[in-house]
């Protein structure tokens, strides 16, 4: 069984009266890129604080690597943290963000953080406050790795970044995982993003989880099926309609399934990433229950 | 977490270090000039009687003495704003700034609990401000020490010189500046924390530290210890006569048996100690201003009731106010530390 | 040594894609028996995409006997795809020639060669269908 670096059971977080997040029972697996995708509004920054430590759970209970989030400067060692428009000190010189690193975590590792500011042409000299989008998000990531984590959370990290800056953030990001095979959890809005990097995804809409699995998997059992106008009900059990759309004459439905579909009424095609997301993002469907964990042994 | 401290504090630390030597510089420019006046003035050595006509001789003629008078009062109006100045700008910003621009994201997500960051953070800075503020009340107190002297001595009526209970002048010597200034400190962080605004917690710091200065001196400090009762014969002492029409007043500012006392209130009482007011049967022909009205009263028995305190009080008033003021200090730091651990966003 | 490109809008997964430009790599002589395919660092400071995914491929070319991995020295190519001499594609490449000339001819136009190749293609090779 695969370890899990977050578990969730049925954690919930409330202010005042609203439901930031409701009945999230999650388990991410270790050393994957995990992409947490949904509208904005619909909780993902709230998991990721529950997951940090910033914020106390209403209800339920959370695990980060194993303990309660930032249970110990021990653990808060473990984890990495870029939270979002990734703020840095707009006063201070890049060399002294560096050593305020290097003083503030035990497992530092300089000549990590000195080789990628060189890499990525930053003047150690320079104010952060005068530094571009790209380059201040990139500073902060390299904060965030030289403490060499076993698990880094961004929070929206590209979000308001020109599309060359996030590329050049996600290739930096994955050269990471790459060289150390840290774990990583990645939030956006942004579905293509999340497409070249993630091999996990979680869907968050309205505070809740709409269905979570490894990327392969929600690919391989999700299919979009056409054919002649058809009652969804007559639908074998395994067959779960995520989406369905219907005219006088034809019937188009987005399942999931465990199985391979043999109806040959049906033409069945492959579903992307984005559209499998979107369906589920839409709130007019009507969803199923989330599978247990595809991929992950419970 | 020190280092980073230090680091996100060195611009403020050195403009307050500039101001330091500033004012040191001023004071020592003249504070050996003062010295020679005081020494050359006869208090040193005297006895009796002969010590309050020397202080208050050197009290007046100092008066007279450009630059002292406007070194006095811009030496003590300094001490009484630096907590003021320290709580809006080292205080406020501390972890306003930081809840503002998210930076503190940065910081909690280092390996650091928010408990240890907070706790370095107030430390470091709250001690530089308590330093800062006793610095400045120390090289004044060092400078001003002939006047401080000559005023438990003798009178003169001017600001230089005025008694140390006064207003303005115990908040600016002794260790009473030491209290202010961990006050003003923490509240200022304290507004930072509850408003996560570093400008509208400057603001309110400002306004609530002022209106506990003005109201602590006026309701609570009198109270603090039971006060002293005397009586005196109309005349014998320096204040106001005040007579219209058929009412006088009389007011006490100095008691020449109690030099260096706090007047609390004075008031004039008839022979059964009676507060009155109004002018007698009996001298009512006096004419109002001329020299017959006070003898004429005194015969009728009319003293002035004194309530004051003594000037023996002096140290147990400062270190009862400042203990005071480090309690408030430390409730509201308590207090950050509870808010800040609370993590609801 | 090859150089992977990424085709965002094919539909075909990220790792297929490496796979199947393997494939074609070995098909025009560009990699050889005993080549290094790049590492995963490698591909991912040229692409940005999941390390897993490169980890996938290789392991789909060691699973069809065209790699290997060789643990601390990389991934090495072990053989050719059978059944792919040139002889046999210039054969198909004939016959498909032919075929194009005819349907032109027949008054066919370019999108409706296309949407025949794809149809025919899909129902040959398409994932899941019965």
């Amino acid at each position: 069984m695969m370890t899990a670096v977050i578990e969730a059971s049925g954690l919930g977080k409330a202010y005042r009266r609203t439901w930031a997040l409701r009945d999230c029972t999650l388990a991410i697996p270790e050393g994957r890129v995990t992409g947490l995708v949904g509208p904005n509004g619909a909780g993902k920054t709230t998991l990721l604080r529950l997951a940090t430590g910033q914020l106390a759970p209403t209800r339920g209970t959370i695990s980060v690597l194993g303990e309660p989030p930032a249970a110990s400067p021990a653990q808060l060692a473990r984890v990495g943290f870029v939270a979002q428009e990734t703020p840095v000190y707009a006063r201070m010189r890049v060399a002294d963000h560096l050593r305020l690193g290097a003083w503030l975590n035990p497992g530092w590792d300089d000549e990590l953080a000195q080789r990628r500011i060189g890499q990525l042409g930053l003047d150690p000299r320079q104010r952060a406050g005068s530094l571009s989008g790209g380059q201040r998000a990139q500073l902060a990531l390299t904060l965030a790795l030289a403490k060499r984590p076993e698990l880094l959370i961004l929070d929206e990290p590209v979000a308001s970044l020109d599309p060359l800056a996030r590329r050049e953030f996600l290739r930096s990001l994955m050269e990471a995982v790459a060289e150390h095979g840290t774990s990583v959890v990645l939030s956006s809005h942004l579905v293509t993003d999340l497409e070249r990097v993630c091999d996990y995804l979680i869907v968050l809409v309205a505070s809740r989880v709409r269905t979570a699995g490894e990327v392969s998997a929600l690919l391989a059992s999700h299919y979009r099926l056409s054919g002649p106008r058809r009652d969804t009900g007559t639908l074998p059990a395994g067959q779960d309609v995520i989406e369905e759309s219907h005219t006088d004459k034809q019937s188009t439905l987005l399942v999931r399934t465990g199985e391979p579909v043999h109806d040959p009424a049906w033409a069945v095609t492959p579903v992307s990433l984005e559209e499998l997301v979107i369906a589920y993002m839409n709130p007019a469907n009507d969803l199923p229950a989330p599978r247990p964990q595809l991929g992950v042994a419970s | 977490m020190i280092r980073l401290t230090w680091l996100q504090f060195r611009a403020q630390a050195l403009i307050a270090a500039a101001a330091l030597a500033a004012f040191g510089a001023l004071l020592a420019a003249t504070g050996p000039h003062l010295a020679s006046l005081y020494a050359a003035s006869g208090i040193t050595g005297c006895h009796g009687g002969t010590c309050a006509t020397a202080a208050s001789g050197f009290l007046s003629k100092l008066a007279a003495t450009s630059p002292y008078p406007i070194m006095y009062v811009l030496g003590i109006g300094l001490i009484l704003a630096a907590p003021a100045i320290i709580g809006i700008f080292w205080g406020a910003p501390l972890i306003a700034r930081e809840l503002e621009t998210r930076t503190f994201a940065l910081a909690w997500a280092q390996s650091i609990t928010r408990t240890r960051w907070l706790a370095v953070k107030l430390t470091l800075t709250g001690l530089a401000a308590v330093a800062v503020t006793e610095g400045l009340s120390l090289m004044y107190g060092w400078w001003a020490a002939p006047i401080g002297q000559a005023a438990r001595l003798g009178y003169s009526g001017q600001p230089v010189g005025m008694g140390p209970f006064s207003l303005p002048a115990f908040d600016a010597h002794g260790i009473t500046p030491l209290g202010y200034a961990a006050f003003a400190f923490t509240l200022g962080v304290t507004a930072g924390v509850l408003l996560r605004r570093a400008v509208p917690a400057m603001a309110i710091t400002l306004a609530i530290f002022a209106a506990v200065q003005i109201a602590f001196p006026l309701a609570i400090r009198p109270h603090l210890f039971p006060a002293h009762h005397t009586s005196a014969a109309l005349g014998s002492y320096n204040g106001t006569t005040h007579v219209s029409g058929s009412d006088f007043a009389f007011t006490v500012d100095y008691l020449p048996s109690q030099p260096g006392a706090w007047i609390l209130s004075s008031g004039a009482v008839n022979a059964a100690g009676q507060p009155v007011s109004t002018i007698p049967a009996a001298c009512a022909k006096m004419p109002a201003g001329g020299p017959g009205m006070l003898p004429c009263l005194t015969s009728q028995g009319t003293r002035v009731a004194i309530s004051y305190q003594p000037a023996s009080r002096y140290w147990a008033f400062q270190a009862t106010e400042t203990a005071i003021y480090l309690a408030l200090a430390l409730v509201l730091a308590g207090y950050c530390f509870w808010q800040l651990n609370r993590r609801t966003t | 040594m090859i150089e992977f490109q990424l085709d965002e809008t094919s539909g075909v997964a990220t790792y297929l894609q490496l796979v199947q430009q393997v494939h074609q790599a070995l098909r025009m002589g560009m990699l050889e028996p005993g080549d290094q395919l790049p590492t995963a660092q490698q591909v991912v400071a040229r692409l940005a995409i999941n390390p897993n995914t490169v980890h996938k491929a290789y392991r789909e070319l060691e699973r069809e006997g065209l790699a290997r991995a060789r643990p601390g020295l990389g991934t090495f190519i072990t053989r050719s795809p059978s059944g792919t001499d040139p002889a046999t594609q210039a054969r198909f490449l004939t016959a498909m020639t032919e075929w194009l000339r005819t349907a032109r001819s027949a008054g066919l136009g370019p999108d409706d060669i296309e949407a025949i190749y794809r149809t025919a293609f899909r129902a040959c090779f398409a994932e899941g269908a019965a």
